[in-house]
């Protein structure tokens, strides 16, 4: 199932009206011409179908598997409509037939129409003008199928005119979305102008209906200007742009030499960069820097001579016959000593006595040790204010 | 005509002049020997700085902190007697403000480099310094190709630009000066140089003369705003812009320097006047055919195309739809080396805006903020350019040229103030 959205209803709805418009002419009533752009779609596939089966042709169900995209019933409309027309004929004329061919001038037909609907024909009157030029140079041609020429373009471009002029004076929205599809280009003039220069040159007999062509030549041509015209004084400053189609511009993007490219943009002023550097954005801009990662300085290293790591500890000697001589200041020749008899002085030298009768304490290698009990006197007016009870004592070496 | 050359000035940045002959009026003229360059004067002592005061975005500037650094290297290589003023100052070789750059940022990184070389020659372009080479009491200017800025024996100065900063400003730039470290000592000496700042005859005083201090002060910022600023200027902000009568002088003190205000419901902004296009000599300024052939293709993918397809809704130059680069680069004839150094220029101008998005792919380049700066007839004029060269065969081309044989190209100034 498509996807229904409101763009592709309108662009149904435009191949549509081409449709209608194309085959106006031969409809019997208004209903005769497709409703639904599927159907032309289903015809193509199946002439498609046809060309690649070849001398074979195809029977209904190879014909019915080809467009299996489609629904039953459509296909069944289709293909009895085709067939009522001539375009899928019986292989041959007898009941019961089941093969079935397709016809050349169908298939031509709908190149025709798929071409008109990419540019509104104009392409086509290309092709025409190409063509009917090359019939006119052509010795076979006649007087009289000239004049039928002359007249038929004539009327085109009367007609092709009128339409543009009907727009011009209606809406601008109007105008910009149908005259880029109506309007002619230099080049189809020129063709046309060349064609009735054909014409006339070789049968001057024929110099009314040549009026007549060239006037309705410059009448269309007239026309588109005039269309043109009113868009570009209505257009805004961007607004045209729009009325040359996105694959216009693209081409141009992707072809244009340097030198066009830059031409479009001659003569315009546009200002150099002249930027300000403020001295306060100078400023902050300094404030600003990356700072430079300081560079990290080593710890100080002692200027002695340093012999490394050493295997063994040897405490110094020096240190430890100090903490002798405080321990036996302490003892004064006793085994032990309590420490409320020691610890009598003020606070800084209590403290540094403390620490070296600690100190000595604990070397396992000296003999002093200090034995401290859980009881503590307190001296409110003293200082220390409170003193736990201890002893000092000297172990014999073997204890 | 005065006019003439204020616009030949603001298309090329700075205007040469002959040190021989009058110094035009409305300018100031800065010589060293021979050579001369002009810059526009500010009315009042006034500096695009007025519009922060006005919280206005001024005109970008391209990695300003980088540029910015290094101007302060610059002027600490370049500036060594602090009791004068910083132009024109001595003149070092270039890699002495690079040291002094790397001494600022602590980095010694290759990246850092090829940063630092860019900002140099950023500021070589807009006038801030000059790359050049000293010889005998003459400069030559080094011409930077498009390819890599070869400093080897270049000297760097300070450029006719910062001549512009006002004396009180001085102060806070000699701070700035004290701050950075000096570059390390390599033996080689600066060449001094001798200038010569002479102020031409003030060309809007007798509009400005006639009014008290608070209205000349209002008009002089209103004028510098609609100059400067990157983006049209609300004129709620500026009782110049609001007041129809200020408003007129202040269209007459533009009209002075060849331009004109351009009106967008309630923002203004200043533009090139119609039909003065500052001369055929000042095509030094003028952007080269790569860049424009670059800002055309743009100005196809980013307008013209969504446009065609019915996407843009407003009536202006400026587009949401940014073009890749790799469409540039992959879908024109245009090569690449001339396509990036375009567009390297054009977006330091102000003429393309560069869109960056969280995709790798997404991203690129939009029409910048100088599109504000288009008039009505001019952005009229472009979109016509446009169709003749895309589509010269339509009957839309044919309209365009049979009514330009007609009716001329509008040379008329359009009506100052005029709405649109």
């Amino acid at each position: 199932m498509l996807e229904e959205t409101l763009d592709a209803a309108l662009t149904d709805e435009a191949v549509l009206v081409t449709y209608r418009r194309m085959f106006a002419a031969l409809a019997r009533d208004s209903g005769a011409v497709v409703d639904d752009p599927a159907l032309v779609d289903i015809a193509e596939t199946l002439f498609a179908a046809f060309a690649a089966a070849g001398e074979e042709w195809l029977t209904h169900e190879q014909m019915r598997h080809a467009c299996r995209a489609y629904p039953a019933d459509l296909f069944e409309n289709r293909l009895r409509v085709l067939r009522g027309l001539g375009a899928v004929r019986e292989v041959f004329p007898k009941p019961n037939q089941l093969r079935y061919r397709a016809s050349f001038t169908s298939v031509v037909g709908l190149m025709f129409i798929r071409r008109m609907m990419d540019d509104g024909g104009q392409s086509e009157m290309h092709r025409l003008l190409a063509l009917e030029d090359l019939n006119a140079a052509d010795p076979r041609t006649t007087m009289e199928q000239a004049r039928q020429s002359a007249q038929n373009l004539a009327r085109a471009f009367r007609l092709w005119a009128l339409e543009l002029i009907t727009l011009t004076t209606g809406t601008i929205e109007e105008l910009r979305e149908q005259a880029p599809k109506l309007w002619g280009t230099a080049e189809i003039t020129r063709r046309a102008q060349s064609l009735h220069g054909t014409i006339l040159g070789r049968w001057p007999a024929l110099d009314r209906t040549c009026t007549e062509l060239r006037t309705a030549i410059h009448a269309y041509s007239d026309a588109s200007r005039r269309a043109a015209g009113r868009l570009a004084d209505s257009a805004g400053t961007t607004r045209n742009l729009t009325l040359l189609p996105a694959e216009t511009w693209r081409t141009f993007a992707q072809t244009a030499t340097r030198e066009r490219l830059a031409a479009v943009l001659d003569g315009f002023a546009f200002d150099a960069a002249a930027p300000w550097h403020d001295p306060a954005a100078i400023a902050q801009a300094v404030d600003e820097a990356p700072r430079p990662t300081p560079v990290r300085p080593a710890p100080p290293r002692s200027p002695l001579p340093d012999a490394g790591p050493a295997s063994r500890y040897d405490p110094v000697q020096a240190d430890l016959d100090r903490l002798i001589a405080v321990a036996e200041r302490a003892l004064a020749g006793r085994a032990e000593a309590p420490l409320g008899e020691l610890l009598v002085n003020d606070w800084p030298a209590i403290r540094r006595l403390l620490a070296d009768l600690t100190s000595a304490d604990l070397r396992p290698e000296l003999p002093y040790r200090l034995r401290w009990s859980d009881t503590l006197t307190a001296r409110p007016q003293g200082h220390p204010s409170w003193l736990s009870h201890g002893t000092l004592e000297r172990r014999s070496p073997d204890a | 005509m005065p006019e003439q050359a204020h616009v030949a000035a603001r298309r090329s940045g700075v205007l040469r002049v002959p040190a021989s002959e009058r110094v035009p009026p409305g300018f100031v003229r800065l010589s060293q020997g021979d050579s001369a360059v002009a810059l526009p004067q500010w009315p009042d002592g006034a500096t695009p700085s007025l519009l922060e005061e006005y919280q206005l975005a001024p005109f970008p500037v391209e990695r300003a902190g980088e540029t910015r650094r290094m101007l302060a290297a610059c002027l600490r290589v370049c500036w060594q007697d602090l009791s004068a003023d910083p132009w024109p100052g001595v003149a070092v070789p270039a890699e002495q403000a690079l040291s002094c750059y790397r001494a600022l940022t602590g980095r010694t990184d290759d990246t850092t480099r090829s940063w630092s070389i860019g900002a140099l020659r950023r500021l070589n372009e807009t006038g801030w310094i000059s790359l050049g080479v000293p010889a005998d009491g003459n400069w030559s200017d080094l011409r930077p190709g498009r390819g890599r800025l070869d400093l080897a024996g270049a000297f760097v100065r300070l450029g006719p630009r910062c001549a512009l900063w006002p004396a009180d400003s001085h102060a806070q730039l000699r701070d700035v000066v004290r701050r950075i470290p000096p570059p390390a000592p390599t033996g080689e000496t600066g060449v001094p140089l001798t200038g010569l700042r002479e102020e031409g005859a003030r060309d809007l005083e007798d509009l400005l003369g006639g009014y008290d201090e608070r209205r000349r002060a209002e008009l002089v910022a209103a004028f510098m705003a609609v100059e400067h600023a990157a983006e049209p200027v609300p004129e709620a902000r500026f009782t110049a812009l609001r007041d129809p009568a200020l408003r007129r002088t202040l269209a007459e003190m533009l009209e002075r320097r060849g331009r004109t205000l351009i009106q967008r419901r309630d923002t203004w902004i200043s533009g090139y006047r119609d039909g003065l296009s500052g001369g055929d000599a000042s095509d030094a300024g003028r952007l080269g055919e790569g860049e424009r052939a670059v800002l055309t293709l743009v100005l196809v993918h980013s307008v013209a195309i969504p446009r065609a397809d019915g996407l843009l809704g407003e009536d202006t130059w400026l587009s949401p739809y940014p073009v890749a680069v790799e469409e540039l680069r992959r879908r024109t004839l245009l090569p690449i080396g001339e396509l990036d150094a375009a567009l390297r220029t054009l977006r330091q101008c102000g003429l393309l805006t560069q869109v960056k998005s969280a995709e790798e792919t997404g991203g690129g380049y939009v029409p910048g903020p100088q599109f504000h700066r288009l008039t009505q007839a001019a952005r009229a004029r472009l979109q016509e350019e446009l169709i003749l060269a895309a589509g010269p065969h339509t009957p839309l081309a044919v309209a365009i040229r049979s009514r330009r044989s007609t009716r001329p190209l509008p040379t008329e100034p359009s009506a100052p103030g005029g709405t649109e």
